[in-house]
């Protein structure tokens, strides 16, 4: 058989254009966002309620709050107790998901488009008269307390929850773990709850999502008879003054007796999601560590199979969230591994990245766009996060041209500003017996004993 | 109602295509399901149908190493593949004017694997893949749970009687060999399903399947499974095993044997999965969670796989200063009480699970990988549309009937995970 056409890789046929979807931003009279889209196929629709009520507007001494007022959301309304509540949306093959980041609370639902009104009545309800009643907090307290216990075992969120402490200073909320401490969770009560709820659950700190098979008067109608009829006074926004724990390089081990891997967290501060160097930033963190083909993983997984994958990002808050190199590598290549990231890193600063690298990278980012785009949830998600961050409804829209004018000096420069090896904290959850001369001879500053989170320090 | 398009036919080597055309958006999915997975593996050689899974990603004879991911991210794609009891597949969803891009890659590995294969590369992967164990399995808390699972519920001789990840050990002993062997045994377009979903012209798309997989040899026929595939239908008595882990809070795990995947009574399982652990309103949670407080949580959940026999899990972790024994008394009881099943419970089940398949068929990959699915399963793509009228037929007699039958202690195997004494 000739063969001769099967040498090359086929071109690609003319593109055609993913249109974003037209998005719909209105308000009611009492401040309540409406913010609409007509999306898909299927007969659903996704309903995402936003709250301006994230961790960073807990109080300090009560870390663990928000997450728990997101889970207690479950326990019920004034009108109906929590497992009523969750009769009343499940037997319309419905299920409430309630979810918090630093900067917003989520409760969303994606009912079929027959079962809508239903479900969105229910979902304001819990939105709007959220009970929490002592005994079922008293229970989900637990619950999260036993959750802290859990995670001090599982290698990834012991690592993930004490990459704050090792890389903003201790009054920074950020340094804390979402899900909270034993003694903070222990602490927090159902008037707290309730008192939370009062302060940051109002019109005004809330936006309704509504992505699928419906149109924009029916959107704004169900808007109007589930949220039309709350009053509530505007809650402040949380100030956020984020400081690093230390300018200089910084080692941590986590002691892990007889761990066969080592979890691995690099990095330092990073930036908040509305800087100037954003486009900047998640291309160069796509050739850096972002995508399959990356550098990192290149180097670490296919190279020198030191791990089954490795990443790089920026978690992008309303504050500065941290930049983290993440990996779960063989104990006994910990340290090699370590080094390949900061000459990865240092590579990155002196030589920036090629022409060949930079597109690919934008028409990576260019490409999958739509492909994270399919669902009604993955859509109103993505609009929840321009609510969040204040950023415009037609935000989509110019993302790829903004994608596509970044060039390589606009890399470098964004490597050279906010990707800095010798600030960087080497967090290590491992084995210590076998790792710690090891990382200690990296001369990358003084290595800290760190305790996990959840253990009494 | 589900109505996914399907136009299917099969090319004179044996292969199965599926066409399903949905031009809402510019993309196009690209899946293939080989109809091998760990169940064909050899004694010796636990985990090397995924092991062979990943050095399908390390070139072929016209596409360089790396250049399955290095063209496909470029072209603004997403792809994997996955390793299971049944099967593996591997797919890419990219912009649908890079169709024939994923079709070239895809067919030449098919076609020319092995003039690319070498020791460095295997010896990479291994390396890769005993790093994946260490990640899902040996650093994991209950990381082991399914591998003794499926020990203890399936006989030495059944080929579910081990992981599709495998042993150490075997995949040190992995050779280039093995992968030439195992690629002439399974990798053959007459074990293959290709499925298209999304926006493409089906006249077109049948032309450029015809120029790239059209002219691929047929295999020789497909070996039949190794080992016991035949398996009485209930277990006939109760396995137990005792796990001490470095594990913060002791966990049940108690898994019944039911029918396989896509018989009538699967789907009791999968309905009843739903009434004991899927959502707060389910049985489990209401009574051991809400109630009793005597588990953290609740898993439930009805293996997709039809050799023999099938598994439906149920897991609850404690609370802490709760005992094992405390979880799985009242786990038994509540089980027992599905012998009362009503109607309100039932529906629930039926409508969450109707509703998740609404969902999840909003993605064209999903409906991709779900055709394959059916088609190699099953050699019937239209379960697609069908799956939930399978659902609702469930009755509230048919579960009680299925509980009486197969949720008795004496059909069981419960694994249970309690924290390694301090000092001990």
């Amino acid at each position: 058989m000739s063969d001769a056409w099967r040498e090359q890789a086929p071109l690609p046929g003319g593109p055609r254009t993913f249109e974003f979807p037209e998005v719909h931003g209105t308000a009611l009279d009492n401040g309540v966002r409406i913010v609409h889209a007509r999306h898909g196929r299927m007969p659903v629709v996704s309903a995402h309620v936003v709250i301006d009520a994230g961790a960073a507007a807990e109080p300090a001494t009560r870390g663990g709050l928000a997450q728990l007022a997101a889970s207690a959301l479950h326990a019920g309304t004034r009108a109906r107790d929590g497992g009523q509540l969750a009769w009343d949306l499940e037997r319309l093959g419905v299920q409430l998901t309630t979810d918090v980041t630093w900067d917003s609370l989520e409760a969303t639902i994606t009912p079929p488009a027959a079962q809508l009104e239903d479900a969105l009545i229910v979902l304001a309800d819990v939105v709007r008269n959220a009970a929490f009643p002592d005994n079922e907090v008293a229970r989900l307290r637990a619950e999260q307390l036993a959750d802290i216990l859990q995670r001090m075992k599982e290698p990834r969120a012991l690592a993930n929850d004490v990459v704050g402490r090792c890389i903003y200073a201790p009054e920074v909320p950020y340094a804390r773990p979402l899900v909270g401490s034993t003694a903070s969770v222990g602490a927090i009560t159902a008037d707290d709850l309730r008192a939370f709820h009062r302060a940051r659950f109002t019109p005004a700190a809330c936006t309704l999502v509504l992505v699928g098979d419906i149109d924009a008067a029916h959107a704004a109608a169900l808007g109007e008879r589930c949220f039309g009829d709350w009053s509530g006074a505007q809650a402040p926004a949380p100030e956020l003054d984020v400081a690093p724990l230390t300018d200089g390089p910084s080692v941590h081990l986590v002691d892990r007796v007889g761990a066969v891997q080592s979890e691995l967290r690099i990095g330092h501060i990073g930036v908040p999601r509305t800087h100037p160097d954003y486009f900047p930033l998640i291309v160069m963190n796509t050739i850096f560590g972002g995508a399959f083909t990356s550098r990192l993983n290149m180097n670490l997984r296919e190279t020198n199979g030191f791990t089954y994958g490795v990443r790089s990002g920026y978690t992008f808050r309303r504050g500065p969230g941290p930049f983290l190199v993440s990996t779960a590598v063989g104990t006994d290549v910990t340290v090699r591994a370590v080094e390949e990231v900061l000459k990865e890193s240092e590579r990155l600063r002196a030589d920036g990245v090629t022409d060949e690298e930079l597109a690919n990278a934008r028409d990576y980012l260019v490409g999958v766009l739509p492909l994270q785009m399919q669902t009604t949830d993955q859509l109103a998600g993505s609009l929840a996060d321009l609510v969040t961050f204040g950023l415009p409804l037609d935000y989509y829209d110019h993302y790829r041209a903004r994608i596509a004018a970044v060039t390589a000096d606009d890399v470098r420069r964004a490597a050279r500003s906010h990707m800095r090896p010798d600030e960087f904290a080497i967090i290590v959850v491992g084995d210590g017996a076998s790792v710690r001369a090891g990382i200690e001879g990296l001369q990358h500053g003084v290595l800290h004993d760190v305790k996990p989170n959840g253990e009494a320090t | 109602m589900i109505r996914i398009p399907i136009e299917r036919y099969q090319l004179e080597n044996g292969m199965d295509v599926v066409l399903s055309r949905e031009d809402a958006a510019p993309v196009v999915a690209v899946n293939l399901w080989y109809g091998v997975g760990s169940r064909n593996e050899r004694l010796g050689r636990t985990g090397f149908a995924h092991l062979f899974e990943h050095m399908m990603f390390q070139g072929s004879k016209h596409v360089p190493e790396m250049g399955h991911f290095s063209l496909i991210e470029k072209a603004g794609g997403s792809l994997n593949g996955s390793t299971w009891l049944d099967r593996t597949n591997y797919y890419e969803t990219l912009p649908s004017n890079y169709l024939e891009l994923g079709l070239w890659l895809e067919s030449d590995r098919l076609g020319w694997l092995l003039p690319a294969m070498t020791q460095e590369k295997l010896d990479n992967q291994r390396d890769v893949v005993k790093n994946e164990r260490r990640w899902r399995v040996d650093n994991q808390p209950y990381g082991d749970w399914d591998e003794r699972i499926q020990m203890l519920m399936y006989p030495p001789d059944h080929p579910y009687h081990h992981s599709v990840i495998g042993s150490m050990e075997d995949l040190d002993a992995a050779s280039l060999e093995d992968v030439e062997q195992f690629f002439r045994t399974y990798y053959a377009p007459n074990n293959a399903v290709l499925t298209l979903c999304g926006d493409f012209e089906p006249a077109h798309a049948r032309e450029l399947i015809a120029k790239y997989f059209g002219g691929l040899p047929r295999g020789p026929d497909i070996p039949p499974i190794p080992g016991r595939t035949e398996l009485e239908p209930t277990l006939g008595g109760e396995v137990r095993e005792l796990v001490h882990q470095d594990v913060s809070l002791p966990r049940v795990y108690a898994t019944y044997r039911i029918p396989p995947f896509g018989t009538e009574d699967y789907y009791t399982a999968l309905v009843t999965s739903y009434i004991l652990g899927y959502g707060k309103a389910a049985l489990l949670y209401r009574t051991l969670v809400r109630e009793q407080q005597v588990a953290q949580d609740i898993v439930t959940y009805a293996f997709p796989i039809v050799v023999g026999a099938s598994m439906l899990v149920i897991w609850a972790t404690a609370r802490p200063g709760r005992t094992a024994q405390q979880v799985e008394q009242a786990l038994t009881e509540q089980v027992a009480q599905l012998r009362d099943a009503d109607d309100a419970d039932v529906q629930r089940a039926v409508n969450l699970l109707a509703t998740e398949r609404l969902n999840e068929l909003q993605r064209v990959d999903e409906r991709a990988d779900q055709l394959s699915m059916y088609t190699q399963l099953f050699d019937e793509p239209e379960r697609i549309n069908t799956e939930v009228d399978r659902i609702r037929a469930v009755t509230p007699e048919r579960v009680r009937a299925f509980a009486a039958r197969y949720l008795g202690t004496d059909n069981r195997a419960v694994l249970t995970y309690v924290p390694t004494e301090v000092g001990a």
